[in-house]
């Protein structure tokens, strides 16, 4: 499927019909998987898709459409319902398209040829992550490795082209062993040379053999050190938090805060559209404008929302490259490293929790980022520098700029994490922070 | 679905994957449709509406599953992703332990649809925006009783149409329309906050926006922040007696019965993501609550929002008794997990797009209604809280440990309501919660959800529900 005459075709429809603005963003993706339980595959698949979004505007009213029917003839047809659909829309916020017209060129830092298509080796990549869990003490492994391509091009009625491509791999695996012990382990990559299934594997192994005499925990206020995994699913919400669109709405922590201390000095977050690695993103965003860098927290100061041409406007100032037609969003998330070791920041805790794998994090209120999270596979008690026992039957919470303002070290080591609990890639080190919550369940 | 190419295109994909060496083949054509609208802070965003057209195909071979989908709806593509199911599959089963086998259930073949008395397709960006519009007329600029700056709200139509067959004999003609609404309200009073996500949803036309009274509830919402910021008090911290509204009742329905009982998390398949449960295959039987405790699954539910007469399995769809009398009574299940349990599947497959592969889901779940009015149980309480609405809420993956905060919670005292009492906490485990149930209401509401399983995601319309339920001697907040 030829996604520029696709957008072509798509564009060229709506100027006949007399759009002010348009652009065709059309993506076409391929990607592998296989699931596994109980040392066992569970099921395969392969997915062969391709889709096209078209934007329009005229006469300040504005409508987006996608369809995956792409037959010539359709996608004529779909451009003109989008179109007629503008006849009962009203006028809403419009900035115009830019101008001056950009031309992409697919960026090649997140791009391997070798993971095009690695079906055939997804197998190989289950059993040699299944079997290094079990060699580190695990009994029962459970997964997923997804690995594909992702081209994205576009087109702008003012004369924006280009495309975009992206490869990558994820594993993401947990291993249980007695007494419901589990542990978990990632790998995420946007080259196969730096996917290390074993090294997952192993992760998930050991932490589970570790967390087979786990307790619970007195529930009460504790230092806590959380892995890259763990420190992503906040620092997600964070970059969520940033987007103008948030902020408007009233779902956003940093609102009002621009210009002012939400996280301790030592804590800077950076959003890219392109990065060496990165596993999201690319050159352009959705209305074709150049996607850049942005220092989103700096050390420890907000620094900038996310946005689009629509919510720059309103907020007087220029689209980050974060486009979203509607919503901007983050593409890369980077917090910068700190200079400590995981084994320093341990000898650091007087009286902490380690905490290795998260989910089901959800907000009391978004406005003043109240939130909650349960804490599951490898989670350990730290006393005076060294780790006591295990911990299970927790759940941690606090609110997020209380909880970045207590950040006490990071880590050197950084990882990128992409899985169920966290959407967007990010390149995270370890976190050692101060007084989260830790209650635990009435029985 | 109306197409006879796709029929025939569905019908070709499974010849082909047979004929690829797949032991069973299923595909499933399916169409969608959307018209969205969204007002944020009373400005219109810009419409959306989208159309997806695509097949995905399931097969079996050499004992190992295989998926495969497309959007690439010409016979040669077709025909080419189905061997690769079968290829894929086969190539797989060298990390194969056990096959998946399937049970004997009945292929269906049938033609469905709910009722729906103005066609969802009608529901263009105009009408959306009307009922959004009477919304905000009763919401904005302090009309509800309270300043709501933060007012995000989203109303969407939608229809999903698919064809389904399988190499059993199956074939299942489906037409799924629906409405769906989510709004996100912020409110502001003397420098304190409260927000509120709301969904509101049914199977149907654009008849289900009245029938729910969608408007009047969206008013209210807002109005019980106001009290909510306004009156709300200290919550108690001693021993209280808790009465669960309906969504608090369904809400706890779903996540510590519905998906502990979802037999794929019982047997650990779903272990990397949604995780496992708390019940063994050997759990059937054991008493988990008191006798009050009964809770349900049931898919054929007229109007409701997880309405799945036939599931992606070709199998007819039927109500689940998962605890019944306190006892853990039935799991839910497709035809490989009712194969290993020597049973038949019971209807609960479903995949909420053509390239998703169809998985165990809860459809509509629900506290069973008891025999008191609602005034009739507020009165067996002498000091307790009844949590109306929730905010915050989560349960670990075993479904264990669960956490639910309260927006609006009123006081009761010797049988009376009295004050409303700020963000009440129920943090509390599976069998003291269902061990605690003392007495229900025979006052049934049902919420709308998005139940969230599967990798990729796959987020699937549900109903929550219930009637009040009594839950005895609970400590609020934890331990």
């Amino acid at each position: 499927m030829d996604l520029e005459g696709l957008n072509e075709n798509a564009v060229t429809a709506a100027k006949r019909l007399g759009a002010d603005d348009a652009v065709a963003l059309s993506a076409k993706s391929t990607e592998g998987m296989i699931r596994f339980a109980n040392n066992s595959v569970s099921v395969v698949s392969k997915v062969e898709e391709a889709e096209l979004t078209v934007y329009i505007a005229k006469d300040k009213r504005r409508a987006i459409a996608s369809t995956s029917n792409l037959d010539t003839s359709a996608v004529k047809k779909f451009v003109g319902d989008l179109f007629a659909s503008l006849k009962g829309l009203p006028k809403s916020e419009y900035v115009p398209l830019p101008d001056r017209a950009n031309k992409f060129t697919p960026s090649k830092v997140s791009y391997d040829k070798k993971l095009e298509d690695v079906d055939a080796r997804l197998p190989a990549f289950a059993k040699s992550t299944i079997n290094s869990a079990i060699q580190a003490g695990g009994k029962r492994t459970a997964g997923v490795i997804s690995a594909g391509k992702v081209t994205v091009a576009i087109l702008t009625s003012t004369g924006t082209k280009g495309s975009d491509s992206k490869t990558a791999i994820t594993l993401n695996v947990r291993s249980f062993a007695e007494k419901e012990a589990s542990g978990h382990g990632l790998s995420c990559s946007s080259s196969l040379s730096h996917f290390d299934p074993e090294e997952a594997g192993r992760r998930a192994g050991e932490n589970a053999k570790k967390m087979q005499n786990a307790s619970e925990p007195e529930a009460g206020k504790y230092q806590v050190l959380l892995s890259p995994t763990v420190a992503s699913n906040l620092v997600e919400t964070t970059a969520a938090a940033a987007s103008a669109f948030s902020v408007d709405a009233g779902t956003s922590y940093l609102a009002e805060k621009m210009g002012k201390k939400v996280a301790s000095s030592s804590f800077t977050l950076t959003d890219h559209g392109v990065t060496e690695g990165g596993l999201g993103g690319r050159v352009f965003d959705d209305e074709g404008v150049k996607t850049r860098s942005n220092a989103i927290i700096q050390s420890g100061v907000l620094r900038s929302y996310l946005h689009n041409l629509t919510t720059a406007k309103k907020w007087k100032t220029t689209t980050t490259g974060n486009a979203g037609f509607v919503t901007p969003h983050p593409w890369n998330l980077e917090v910068s490293a700190g200079d400590s070791s995981y084994e320093e920041m341990v000898k650091e805790m007087k009286r902490g929790i380690i905490l290795t794998s998260n989910w089901y994090t959800r907000f009391k209120n978004y406005r003043t980022g109240e939130f909650s999270t349960v804490p599951r596979d490898g989670a350990y008690l730290v006393e005076n520098g060294k780790v006591v026992k295990a911990l299970k039957g927790m759940r941690a919470g606090d609110d997020l700029q209380r909880l970045f303002s207590s950040v006490q070290l990071l880590s050197k080591h950084r990882e990128w994490i992409q899985w169920w609990e966290v959407d967007t890639p990010t390149f995270c080190p370890w976190m050692l922070m101060d007084g989260i919550t830790i209650t635990r369940a009435y029985e | 679905m109306g197409s006879e190419k796709a029929k025939d295109l569905a019908e070709a994909a499974v010849s082909k994957a047979l004929s690829a060496g797949a032991s069973y083949a299923e595909a499933r054509v399916q169409r969608t449709w959307e018209r969205q609208f969204v007002l944020k802070n009373g400005e219109p965003q810009p419409s959306f509406f989208a159309e997806g057209y695509g097949i995905g195909i399931r097969v079996i071979s050499r004992g190992a599953l295989g998926f495969a989908a497309t959007n690439d709806m010409r016979r040669v593509s077709v025909n080419e992703i189905a061997s690769k199911a079968a290829k894929l599959a086969k190539a797989s089963s060298t990390v194969l332990e056990k096959p998946v086998l399937l049970d004997n259930s009945r292929p269906v073949k049938r033609k469905w649809s709910p009722p729906e008395t103005r066609k969802v397709e009608n529901a263009d960006a105009s009408w959306l925006r009307g009922v959004l519009l009477d919304i905000e007329s009763r919401i904005s600029d302090g009309k509800a009783g309270v300043k709501i700056p933060g007012r995000l709200l989203f109303l969407g139509a939608e229809l999903e149409e698919r064809y389904y067959v399988n190499s059993d004999g199956a074939r299942v003609e489906g037409r799924l329309p629906r409405i769906g609404f989510f709004g996100s309200l912020s409110a502001i009073e003397g420098g304190e906050t409260a927000q509120r996500f709301i969904q509101q949803g049914e199977t149907g036309g654009l008849e289900v926006v009245k029938r729910i009274n969608l408007v009047d509830k969206i008013e209210e919402e807002a109005r019980a922040m106001g009290r909510v910021l306004k009156t709300a008090a200290k919550s108690p911290t001693d021993s209280v007696d808790v009465v669960l509204s309906p969504e608090l009742s369904g809400i706890a329905a779903h996540e510590s019965v519905g998906h502990p009982q979802e037999a794929d998390r019982v047997l650990g398949r779903e272990g990397a993501q949604a995780g496992e449960s708390y019940l063994k295959a050997n759990s059937l039987g054991r008493k988990i609550g008191s006798t009050e405790a009964n809770v349900s699954d049931d898919p054929t539910l007229v109007h409701s929002n997880g309405f799945v007469p036939v599931d992606d399995e070709g199998v007819e769809g039927k109500k689940r008794f998962l605890i019944k009398d306190g006892i853990i009574n039935e799991f839910l299940h497709n035809r490989t997990t009712a194969k290993e349990f020597g049973l038949l599947s019971n209807g609960a497959s479903r995949s909420v797009a053509f390239d998703r592969e169809p998985i165990i889901r809860m459809s509509n779940t629900f506290v069973e209604p008891g025999d008191l009015s609602t005034e009739e149980l507020v009165k067996e309480v002498k000091h307790g809280v009844f949590f109306k609405t929730f905010t915050e809420w989560n349960i670990d993956d075993k479904r264990l440990n669960q956490r639910y905060v309260a927006l609006e919670a009123n006081l009761i005292e010797h049988g009376e309501l009295k004050g409303l009492v700020k963000s009440p906490v129920l943090e509390i485990t599976t069998p003291k919660l269902w061990g605690s149930v003392k007495a229900r209401s025979k006052h049934m509401e049902f919420e709308a959800a998005t139940c969230g399983k599967g990798d990729p995601m796959q987020g699937a319309p549900v109903w929550t529900g219930g009637p009040e339920t009594l839950l005895a001697g609970i400590k609020l907040g934890g331990r």
